[in-house]
């Protein structure tokens, strides 16, 4: 197993980031801007930035087949970034919130994307071809405070989203003229926009930090882990630091990361999950650990007073995670992931 | 007519879709317990002392904190808080680690964990029932200049120091044995104990 | 460290260690506002039960945390009326420069000695656990500051004492 490829690309925290389909150009979310890094050689060099927004940027999505960008922020804005010969052009997207936009993905058939936000509404957006701009729908319903977290059901209708009121729901979020109506499937039969299929809360009550649908599932991560298959509610108590973002690899395996500030594997079926372990130790041993020569210590002792300076953290990232994504997979299993944080890293880990 | 500072009023509160008015009670889960009343708390607290002294200390830990009035109104929780806390003194230093291991494992360990953690933050929180003779403190501000050494004696070291240091060292082995992650479910948990 | 203290300082860092994961939140109540929700308390859900953590009735911990920000407060030893002088006039010598110190809060909550509030912004500028390591070390230090500054005003009060009363030797 190859050692994670650790990018450190500054010393700011970065609240989202994304590759594009070919994992050349990369995404990155720094306070009020994105910057956009092309990979040469081994190494990212920045070599775009999309100014606009006016407050902390807190989400980007890169769609993988067309290529655009679309971003939000705490100044209630989101923007797709299409790319023209002249450089990257923004469009305002009428969200039509009053709150801080939180999280943003596109839908799997980049027709759609949908917008979380501290107004207590999910704005479902779509392109418009009469008025040639992006406009919105709001979920609503049952929601009672911000939306941290969002994920995309294969058919691009579901979408499930997690938020700080502790649930976790799945919606409709159909758009007659732009989905093709679904397959009847678990979540149910018929479904027009703003449908519940599915509201969880979990036994503890912390924010949901994250969902993911697995290939027939939908799973919740929060403070202590829990998650949840499609109609069963499962709970995963850990050891753990609260969780942010997860991942599924394959059906039986799960890798989140969180305040911990390394990724972590759990392992599981309908019966029950348990956490397998982290995915840092091993790469540790690979870099071998390193040996604390006598004279360092001294040296340490006589300036600090301490025998160890443990200003570094043993974990590759530094701060904590705030993003997890899927790098690539085959088959739905996935080979390898990557991470971003607070600490302004973006790392490529293999499973 | 009555002077009302209008200024000072907190619309927000008013306006019931406002965030100030969170529906609180939609973060309880539909699993809660029934409410349990004073007397039921002090009936299960008969059984615990019983297997105490029978000596099960650990049957005796299991029980109060499988027993916890989760639902209960505020006197049955006191009631139980006080149960608990007298479970966790009658077990010597030695045992604890064995103990917790036990209660810690098996059907429900976690929950019980969680549980045993919300008591021993919800005891460091509440002043020392045993010692419900303390002097409240007298307000002692730097202009009062007259010196009075007599009640200053107890502060030092009293109030409740030896039940705390009890709490603190149970706190100190649950950590080893949950983890940070169980500090962090007492704080998002909001069926208190 | 003494044997009872060890104890203490280790369940005030294990729940400091659970508390400071917090992470950046705009606020849902005022528009284009990003502020300490522990603070503005103006949406329940957000903040979290409060933790407390007491040696003895005189020296506790309470750490309020919420999604961004954490309030931590202790409170001092006081033995008697000269510490609570002194801790009183060391207190408001730190929050009165408390920019200086960033997590700092200007006045203590009711019942307090001193109060930190750390916010995400904090977090993600310096390190957590060093941040942690800061609170435990200030709270070993500032009860031997308090007990010495008490050595050194009796000492002193001895010297003019006995300045004042050699006249009439």
């Amino acid at each position: 197993m190859a050692a994670p490829q650790v990018h450190h690309l500054f010393h700011a925290p970065i609240a989202d980031h994304s590759f594009s389909f070919d994992k050349k150009t990369l995404a990155v979310a720094r306070e009020n801007n994105v910057e956009l890094y092309q990979q040469s050689g081994n190494k990212f060099a920045l070599s775009d930035e999309l100014k606009g927004h006016e407050k902390t940027v807190t989400s980007v999505d890169i769609a993988p087949n067309s290529g655009r960008i679309v971003t939000c922020s705490q100044d209630r804005n989101a923007y797709v970034w299409e790319q023209t010969p002249t450089g990257w052009k923004p469009t305002l997207v009428l969200l039509r919130i009053n709150r801080a936009a939180t999280f943003v993905r596109w839908s799997p058939s980049e027709q759609k994307f949908a917008v979380g936000s501290g107004a207590r509404v999910i704005a479902v957006c779509y392109f418009e071809e009469e008025n040639d701009w992006w406009i919105s729908k709001h979920l609503k319903k049952p929601i009672r405070s911000t939306i941290t977290t969002l994920a995309w059901h294969p058919n691009s209708v579901l979408l499930a989203a997690g938020s700080t009121d502790s649930h976790a729901r799945v919606f409709s979020s159909f758009i007659k003229g732009i989905d093709t109506r679904p397959e009847p499937s678990a979540w149910g039969e018929r479904l027009p926009f703003n449908t519940i299929c599915g509201e969880y809360l979990n036994d503890t009550a912390g924010w949901i930090q994250g969902v993911a649908f697995s290939p027939e599932c939908v799973t919740v991560v929060y403070p202590s882990a829990p998650e949840q298959p499609p109609r069963a509610m499962l709970n995963i108590a850990t050891r753990l630091l609260p969780l942010n973002s997860l991942i599924w690899n394959g059906e039986n395996e799960i890798i989140a990361a969180g305040h911990d500030c390394e990724p972590f594997r759990f392992h599981g079926d309908e019966n029950g999950w348990q956490l397998a372990g982290s995915l840092e130790n091993k790469a540790g041993e690979v870099r071998g650990a390193r040996e604390e020569s006598a004279l360092n210590m001294f040296r340490q002792m006589d300036l600090k007073g301490q025998a160890q300076a443990d200003t570094k953290l043993k974990s590759t990232h530094q701060n904590t995670v705030h993003t997890i994504r899927t790098h690539e997979e085959a088959n739905g299993v996935v080979r390898s992931f990557s991470t971003s944080g607070v600490d302004g890293r973006v790392v490529i880990w293999n499973t | 007519m009555s002077q009302i500072n209008y200024r000072t009023i907190n619309i927000d509160a008013l306006d019931p879709e406002s965030s100030a008015n969170f529906p609180m009670e939609s973060l309880l889960p539909a699993t809660l317990p029934q409410a349990a009343s004073a007397s039921d708390a002090a009936s299960a607290a008969a059984q615990v002392r019983q297997m105490l002294r029978g000596g099960d200390p650990e049957g005796a830990l299991r029980t109060v904190l499988d027993t916890a009035p989760l639902g209960g109104d505020d006197r049955a929780k006191e009631v139980h808080l006080a149960t608990v806390i007298d479970v966790l003194q009658g077990i010597r230093q030695g045992e604890m680690t064995r103990i917790l291991e036990g209660v810690c494992s098996g059907d429900g360990g976690a929950e019980r964990a969680d549980c045993l953690m919300k008591y021993l933050y919800k005891g460091m929180s509440s002043a020392a029932p045993g010692s419900g003779t303390q002097t409240p403190k007298k307000p002692v501000s730097p202009q009062d200049t007259g010196f009075s050494q007599i009640q200053a004696r107890n502060l030092g070291e009293g109030g409740g120091g030896q039940q705390m240091s009890v709490l603190l060292s149970w706190h100190e082995r649950l950590v080893e044995i949950a983890g940070t992650g169980s500090i962090v479910r007492v704080m998002t948990d909001r069926r208190t104990v | 460290m003494s044997q009872s203290l060890r104890p203490y300082l280790q369940a005030v860092r294990s729940s400091l260690t659970a508390a400071l994961t917090i992470s950046n939140f705009a606020s849902q109540t005022s528009e284009r506002h990003n502020c300490p929700e522990v603070e503005a308390n103006s949406s329940p859900e957000i903040l979290l039960n409060p933790l407390h953590i007491s040696r003895n009735e005189n020296e506790k911990v309470k750490i309020e945390p919420s999604y961004n920000s954490v309030r931590i407060s202790i409170r001092i030893k006081q033995a008697d009326e000269i510490e609570h002088i002194l801790v009183h006039k060391f207190t408001r010598f730190l929050t009165q420069r408390a920019e200086s110190f960033f997590i700092l809060r200007r006045k203590p909550v009711e019942g307090y000695d001193i109060s930190f509030l750390i916010t995400n912004f904090h977090t993600e500028k310096m390190l957590t656990h060093k941040l942690i390591d800061f609170v435990i070390e200030f709270m070993e230090e500032v009860d031997k500051e308090i007990s010495e500054m008490k050595l050194f005003l009796n000492a002193r009060a001895r010297f003019v004492a006995e300045s004042f009363l050699t006249p009439f030797d």
